[in-house]
């Protein structure tokens, strides 16, 4: 085995007056310099389990399995080693770029920083890497945004902001979530160039969360599909778009505007109240008896693993 | 009677001694009843900042918008409340359209307070609303931040459809939703405008939900609109 990132069975819970489980068992690899996606809702899970991996969950969560990083796992690293970890080789672009930058230090500092901590590299040196990384996501002068405030910057500026505050150190596993979200075409298309050029050259691996699937399909390798914490379809992404098998699968890709935003009825369930039987056969237009009573297993078959009775 | 966009520009001074910038000029359009017209171009254009002016929440530099014939920055007292209620907005993002400290019902009441609708009748009011939108009651009973974004979008348009609005703006009101659940708000949109005769100006950078959408439409470039 010789996967850049390994989670197995990672199951995540909460503790509290009423302790849930929102992430029950799941199971991926990402090679080295593979891109993989996970799709799915809000609220089906998917940046738990980004946040699982970087070890930022708060300390109520209960994390069980395992992710091993370069064969090395994660869940029992100290938290110093951890620190080391982050941001070096293993980032993240968070969601919602303006509320994850800081607002009190300028865009040159916040750049700057992450080469000074894990290089520690000098003024002059750190400012050089970061006017490059800003021409490197378009913008045309760069020297204009390093005394620049991220409360002067359009969400599409943040965004790329953050882009390469992460991008700055060339991590070696990206963890990008939502990075399309808000963003209008074209600076969509920037993001896109960025992720494909970062893993391109600087061989970087992509775990890509996003509901986004022109995105998606663009950009990944592989694509996991989750719903209401669990992996109900998981393959290559052109098997994938080829024909989805999974019933919600099938939902989400009608759902597109190029096939008639047909929605799929009703609600995602919330992650503490997870159906009975298999999780979607409330909203499954194949429902059957035994979908109502039994949970489905993921099964592999052909290129792909889907956890559906129809599929079995 | 509708909505009619005159001449509308709209200049800023960035700081306090540098020249005014121009976001766009001349700017000129209608919405009809029952119609959407669909409004794109890419971010930071003023696709916003027309909505806003529209339903007279920020002032043009030039221009004017008609309602019912007379302008719109000229109403007082109750001509001005009947039009602040028949044209509405609704925002990109729900969860800041509603007040964190307060459970959905006690956000929706308080709407029904201002019409002077008497205190019986409110709940079968937000009743029906919430069949139209589809919905479950139990919804009533959380705080915005225990609804999903989904959830919050169909409120934030039933509670507009509560003051029993004429036009809305739309700006961006699926751009923070996921596909599937974009698809049931778009559809919904639908089939509460083709009930009510709703007007819907759509603001969204989006080509592809304002293709489904739009009856007619123009693109906010270079600080112009071109109709198509």
């Amino acid at each position: 085995m010789n996967s850049l990132l390994d989670v197995k069975k990672l199951k995540v819970g909460f503790e509290g007056a009423k302790p849930v489980n929102v992430i029950s068992e799941v199971s991926f690899s990402i090679q080295k310099g593979e891109n993989l996606a996970l799709v799915g809702e809000s609220g089906c899970g998917k940046s738990i389990i980004a946040h699982a991996i970087l070890r930022l969950l708060a300390p109520e969560a209960r994390i069980e399995g395992s992710i091993l990083f370069k064969g090395r796992e994660l869940l029992k690293l100290s938290e110093k080693e951890m620190a080391k970890l982050r941001g070096n080789e293993l980032a993240i672009i968070f969601q919602n770029a303006s509320h994850a930058l800081n607002p009190v230090y300028s865009i040159g500092r916040q750049l700057a920083e992450p080469l000074r901590i894990h290089q520690k590299s000098g003024k002059t040196d750190a400012t050089k890497k970061v006017l490059k990384a800003l021409a490197q996501l378009g913008f045309s002068s760069p020297e204009k945004y390093l005394k620049f405030y991220p409360s002067w910057g359009s969400g599409g500026m943040n965004q790329r902001f953050l882009i390469a505050s992460s991008t700055i150190l060339e991590p070696e596993l990206l963890i990008a979530d939502e990075p399309s979200k808000g963003l209008d075409p074209a600076r969509i298309k920037e993001v896109e160039r960025e992720l494909w050029v970062l893993g391109k050259e600087a061989k970087s691996s992509l775990l890509l969360i996003s509901h986004d699937l022109g995105f998606v399909r663009r950009l990944a390798d592989k694509i996991a599909v989750l719903y209401s914490g669990e992996i109900v379809e998981l393959a290559k992404t052109s098997v994938f778009f080829k024909q989805p098998r999974h019933p919600y699968s099938q939902g989400l890709l009608g759902s597109l505007p190029e096939n008639g935003f047909v929605p799929i009825p009703g609600l995602a369930p919330a992650l503490c109240e997870s159906p009975s039987g298999c999780r979607f056969h409330p909203r499954c237009p194949f429902q059957k008896e035994k979908c109502l009573r039994e949970h489905p297993e993921l099964k592999a078959r052909e290129e792909r693993a889907v956890r559906c009775f129809l599929w079995a | 009677m509708g909505l009619k966009i005159e001449k509308l520009s709209k200049r800023y001074g960035k700081g306090l001694f540098s020249r005014e910038t121009e976001l766009f000029r001349d700017v000129s359009f209608k919405l009809e009843a029952g119609k959407t017209f669909g409004l794109t171009g890419p971010s930071g254009t003023g696709k916003s900042t027309l909505g806003k002016i529209i339903v007279g929440l920020e002032k043009p530099s030039q221009g004017d918008v008609f309602y019912k014939g007379s302008s719109i920055f000229e109403l007082r007292g109750s001509e001005k409340k009947v039009f602040r209620r028949k044209v509405q907005m609704m925002f990109q993002d729900p969860l800041d359209a509603f007040n964190p400290r307060k459970k959905i019902e006690r956000s929706l009441l308080d709407i029904l307070s201002l019409l002077k609708i008497p205190g019986s009748k409110g709940p079968d009011k937000i009743r029906l609303m919430l069949k139209t939108v589809g919905l479950n009651e139990e919804v009533l009973l959380r705080f915005p931040a225990q609804l999903s974004g989904g959830q919050l979008q169909r409120l934030a348009l039933g509670r507009i459809l509560l003051l029993e609005p004429a036009f809305i703006i739309l700006d961006e009101p699926t751009s923070a939703l996921d596909v599937s659940v974009q698809a049931q708000i778009l559809q919904l949109l639908k089939k509460v405008q083709a009930r009510e005769k709703l007007g819907y100006l759509l603001i969204s950078h989006d080509e592809a939900v304002v293709r489904f959408m739009a009856d007619y439409c123009g693109k906010l470039e270079h600080g112009s609109l071109s109709l198509a």
